[in-house]
């Protein structure tokens, strides 16, 4: 097994871990403390502000609702793409990259508007420790998604290389375990900033 | 897994969001409300963590390792912010 063209190509190791999915998953781990140190930094500001916005009160709840559902869908067709990668399906491979690609950059959109009403009613970074805030942890977590666009469209591109299953198949799960970091990371946005 | 699996995890996944988005307006104590929808949401983080990437099918020790540091962190933060905004 270990000469195999898969094996090379995934790198496996002595833990039994291929070695790019164990880079994966060190580098989610380092993800987490980046943004567990900003949940923490808000956390702390909001216990010592006077004053902090209500549920809905400055941000529009089904907005946001709206795109956790764009997100969680996301999060099902990537799952779907890795599974036609176990199913050496390269039709579907592609179909569903091509959906978690629409659905993210539709999440995008969504929040680009989110943003544009608050800049109307003149909400910036700066103006306010709460937009410190919640400008910060959302543009953060919106790099990320646009991040994992970038990453699957280039896998998306990939596909359409001969001998891609062989050699770049497992890139679609790499991928694909980042894109469900940048969802669970939203999993918990979410009800910090919108809902309590 | 299967395509259909996916789906019924995707099911959970949105009533979930639905039962979170609709306690934030139920007329109950903040304790309750924020102990509630930040319960729904580590559930939903579970069902992800364990289906979409994965982890349930792991069997491989080292990787539950490096794996689960990041979610204990995630463990943590919440409590965090549990105990920061019911007291504040």
């Amino acid at each position: 097994m270990t000469t195999d063209a898969h094996s090379v190509h995934t790198g496996d190791t002595s833990t039994g871990i291929p070695s790019a999915k164990l880079g994966m998953w060190l580098f989610l781990a380092s993800e987490v403390m980046f943004f567990t140190g900003l949940l923490g930094a808000t956390i702390v500001l909001r216990a010592g502000m006077a004053h902090w916005p209500r549920p809905g009160e400055d941000l529009s709840i089904p907005l946001a609702a709206m795109n956790t559902f764009i997100l969680l869908s996301s999060s099902m067709t990537m799952a779907m793409s890795v599974a036609a990668v176990h199913q050496a399906d390269s039709k579907k491979i592609r179909l569903f990259l091509l959906l978690t690609i629409l659905l993210g950059t539709a999440f995008l959109g969504v929040k680009g508007y989110e943003y544009s009403i608050k800049f109307a009613h003149g909400h910036f970074p700066g103006t306010a420790l709460f937009w410190d805030c919640y400008f910060t942890l959302t543009g953060l977590h919106g790099l990320h998604v646009l991040a994992g666009i970038i990453a699957n469209l280039w896998i998306l591109w990939l596909t359409f290389r001969p001998n891609f299953l062989r050699s770049d198949g497992h890139r679609v799960e790499l991928s694909g375990l980042y894109w469900h970091f940048v969802d669970l990371v939203w999993i918990f946005l979410f009800p910090l900033l919108y809902l309590i | 897994m299967s395509y259909g699996k996916y789906f019924v995890i995707w099911i959970w996944l949105i009533v979930l969001l639905a039962a979170g988005t609709f306690i934030s307006t139920l007329p109950i104590s903040k304790t309750t409300a924020v102990g509630l929808i930040l319960f729904v949401s580590l559930i939903k983080a579970i069902l992800v963590a364990l289906f979409y990437m994965h982890l349930k099918f792991e069997r491989l020790v080292p990787l539950w390792i490096v794996a689960g540091f990041p979610f204990f962190l995630i463990g943590l933060a919440t409590l965090l912010v549990f105990a920061g905004i019911v007291s504040g």
